[in-house]
């Protein structure tokens, strides 16, 4: 998928045609707030000459009672081809996949994965270090709410990459060790000699009272900025999903500094976006082309 | 010998000319009442146990079950189960409920209160009562379990002696335990007083809020907030003081945790008058089977780990978990499809229990056949003083029998269960035990795979 993205971003800076999926209609489902996930959706869908509809929970029949299963049964029978779907439960868009019978694009599902961040913060840093493999990863803040961190951990210890946790003992999973990757509760040891740090926002709404007593005292320990950034290697590559909680996970100079890759992982969401989607469609594509080969033998 | 010493009786019986005989043959027969475990056939006249033995010969039963390697044993006892009427009829009924227990084995079954309005007064006793006694339900006995505090908010304690009166024989604030310590105390001082027992579920609610699994390496890979162990052991540990200090017969539901079966085994030692019982999902899966989001797999304590299953099966079998309940929680398959967060906690299991407790606890020999029963049948109705349990004649209202077949190999299947609900996470599981006949007062129960050519009746034989 990284391969088709990087044709993709080199063919639209060029110029240059990309494939079109055409008379195919992508649904967009935002149970969630979002703006950069969504514009970037809607733009890729756009440069891949699909038709998107919104979906808005606050217009539709969910506000009437209607259950999840039920919404996605009913865009299916509307003849969408495939959905973008964000929902604030995990494991929402598991659901959604077993009842929609189509590609369905998981733009983040609670506190579980958002897969397509993953996608487009790791071309970033392939684009700036070449490679993934053997890249140390520190994943620095709020990891227990994190679905960019899971995804993140998934994706890159998979291509090689060493993946650790940190944070205070409050924002790190009680338990790892179904997760590809290793705890530090002390930023300097967590950023030892590491390539890559990624900035995590600190989720306040998933929080519970009492995991953080104070954003002024996780900055004190946990901020990303000139003086801590002295414990990572010396090419370190910062990066944050977004939205910045400003003097908080970052301090401005870092965020805008030179190190920042933050403004590369916006553009690069729009490529692997578009990768992804046309990766679900072709997939989607050969399975119901087999289907009807079954048929007809 | 007839162990029996009703011979006497019988023989003044045998004279009316409307008596009905039923043989139960050959069985073994298993009554931890009496410590019992012999080959030999049980004599049911009309609707009592007269006699038992291994030499009892009888040529004029009318009906004659032939128990050839089946177990005959007091009919089971649930001390846990959720009917769900009134107020949620669309998940289960009286009716549904209680004919779901008699194919799964059992004779009697309390039921909780948190029904919709909550089971505190005397009124909703009698209407539970009525129904559970009408000809078109089960045929079970339903004892139910009131209310501890009035609508289980945990606030003011509900009519207790009125319910008592009414014929409750237990109060729970079931899901929704009392998480205020005074009040707890006060719950307990008033049913010392009025000799009932409290059935607690333990959670402290402070420590659980938002959860939904068990918290761990599972939780945290699938985004889902974790409901900690220490939630489960904190609320054991208080229920055990104050039942410890007031006196107060205690009965922890379904323990989940290695810690909490320490505490209990701890409290007990002290002398402290508590019982507890386990549920055949804490023992068969861990939060692993969560797997991909399933939401059968989402219960009330979680779903813990090998580790605390490793501990349950040894508390079981040194005797620290008095029984076995099957918490059946029955719920509608709209509420079950949904997001894991959004499912409401339970699983549908009372048609499961006999033949998972066999296939887990007594094929692998962490209980004996004898102590299995007692899990199943005595040790419940000893803890809740209910007139079942026991084959001995008259110490039952009815005869109540059930007979299993311990070898018999089945797929569970929730397509083919009487409850109303589907939802059990035992479905496709291959299963060692099943049970064939439910006895009360008369046959309620044959399951289809018990062989005919086992039956025979006097109309058969014309």
């Amino acid at each position: 998928m990284l391969e088709i993205a990087t044709d993709f971003k080199a063919r639209i800076i060029e110029g240059r045609p990309v494939p079109e999926l055409k008379k195919q209609v992508l649904g967009m489902l935002f149970f969630e707030d979002s703006t950069r996930t969504r514009i970037s959706f809607e733009q890729a869908a756009h440069y891949l000459g699909l038709k998107t509809t919104n979906f808005a929970p606050s217009s539709s029949s969910m506000n009437k009672g209607e259950t999840l299963k039920d919404t996605i049964l009913t865009l299916r029978y509307d003849r969408l081809n495939g959905l973008v779907m964000r929902h604030r439960r995990s494991g929402a868009a598991a659901l959604a996949a077993k009842f929609f019978e189509g590609p369905v694009i998981n733009a983040g599902d609670g506190s579980h994965e958002h897969p397509a961040q993953a996608l487009g913060d790791a071309l970033t840093i392939l684009e700036k270090k070449g490679h993934l493999s053997g890249l140390k990863v520190a994943i620095v803040g709020d990891v227990e709410h994190s679905r960019v961190a899971r995804s993140n951990a998934w994706l890159l210890s998979k291509a090689g990459a060493e993946v650790r946790f940190v944070g205070p003992r409050t924002l790190l999973p009680s338990s790892t060790a179904n997760l590809p990757g290793v705890p530090y509760y002390d930023l300097a040891s967590g950023l030892e000699g590491a390539d890559v740090v990624m900035c995590l926002r600190l989720q306040k709404e998933r929080m519970l009272e009492g995991d953080l007593c104070n954003p002024n005292e996780y900055a004190k320990q946990y901020q990303i900025n000139r003086t801590t950034l002295k414990y990572a290697g010396p090419d370190v590559l910062v990066m944050h999903p977004g939205p910045i909680n400003r003097g908080i996970e970052l301090d401005d100079l870092v965020a805008d500094g030179p190190l920042s890759a933050i403004a590369a992982q916006v553009e690069n969401s729009i490529f692997v976006r578009m990768a992804a989607i046309y990766w679900a469609f072709q997939d989607s594509k050969a399975k119901e082309k087999s289907k009807k080969e079954k048929i007809l033998v | 010998m007839g162990i029996s010493g009703f011979e006497g009786e019988r023989k003044v019986q045998k004279g009316k000319n409307f008596s009905m005989m039923t043989l139960l043959k050959n069985g073994r027969i298993l009554d931890p009442s009496q410590n019992l475990d012999i080959v030999g056939s049980v004599l049911i006249e009309d609707d009592q146990i007269v006699e038992f033995g291994d030499d009892l010969e009888i040529d004029d039963a009318e009906i004659v079950y032939d128990c050839t390697g089946h177990w005959i044993c007091p009919g089971l006892v649930d001390p846990h189960v959720h009917l769900r009427e009134p107020g949620e009829e669309y998940k289960e009924t009286i009716l549904t409920g209680t004919q779901a227990a008699a194919a799964g084995g059992f004779t009697t079954i309390c039921c909780m209160p948190n029904t919709k309005p909550p089971l505190d007064n005397a009124a909703l006793v009698d209407f539970i009562l009525d129904r559970a006694a009408s000809p078109e339900a089960g045929g079970v006995f339903v004892a139910p379990v009131g209310a501890l505090t009035q609508g289980m908010t945990g606030e003011r304690l509900a009519d207790l002696s009125g319910m008592k009166r009414a014929g409750i024989v237990a109060a729970s604030d079931e899901g929704y335990p009392i998480q205020n310590s005074r009040i707890m105390t006060e719950a307990m001082e008033s049913c010392v007083q009025l000799d009932l027992p409290i059935m607690a579920h333990c959670e402290d609610e402070s420590l659980t809020r938002g959860g939904s699994m068990n918290e761990g390496a599972m939780s945290a890979m699938l985004g889902l907030q974790g409901i900690p162990r220490t939630a489960e052991e904190i609320a054991v540990m208080r229920n055990c003081i104050l039942s410890l200090h007031t006196g107060c017969r205690v009965h922890i539901m379904r323990v989940s945790t290695w810690g909490a079966i320490e505490i209990i085994r701890h409290m007990k030692s002290l002398s402290a008058p508590i019982t507890c019982e386990i549920c055949p999902m804490h023992f068969t899966f861990t939060d692993e089977s969560v797997g991909e989001f399933d939401t059968h797999f989402r219960v009330l304590p979680p779903l813990r780990t090998q580790l605390d299953i490793d501990l349950l099966m040894q508390a079981l079998g040194d005797g620290t978990i008095d029984c076995i309940a099957s918490d059946h929680s029955p719920h509608a398959p709209h509420e079950v499809d949904v997001p894991f967060d959004d499912a409401p906690f339970g699983v549908a299991t009372l048609e499961a229990v006999v033949g998972v407790t066999l296939t887990k606890v007594t094929h692998p020999a962490i209980l004996t056949p004898l102590q299995t029963i007692d899990k199943l049948s005595t040790a419940p109705a000893k803890i809740l003083r209910l007139e079942a349990g026991t084959l001995r004649p008259g110490e039952t209202a009815v005869a109540q029998v059930t007979v299993i077949d311990p070898d018999f190999k089945w797929i569970y299947d929730r397509k083919r269960t009487f409850s109303k609900s589907k939802n059990s996470p035992f479905h496709g599981m291959e299963l060692k035990g099943k049970t064939m006949i439910t006895f009360s007062g008369s046959e309620i129960y044959r399951d289809a795979d018990y062989p005919d050519a086992r039956y025979r009746s006097a109309q058969n034989r014309k």
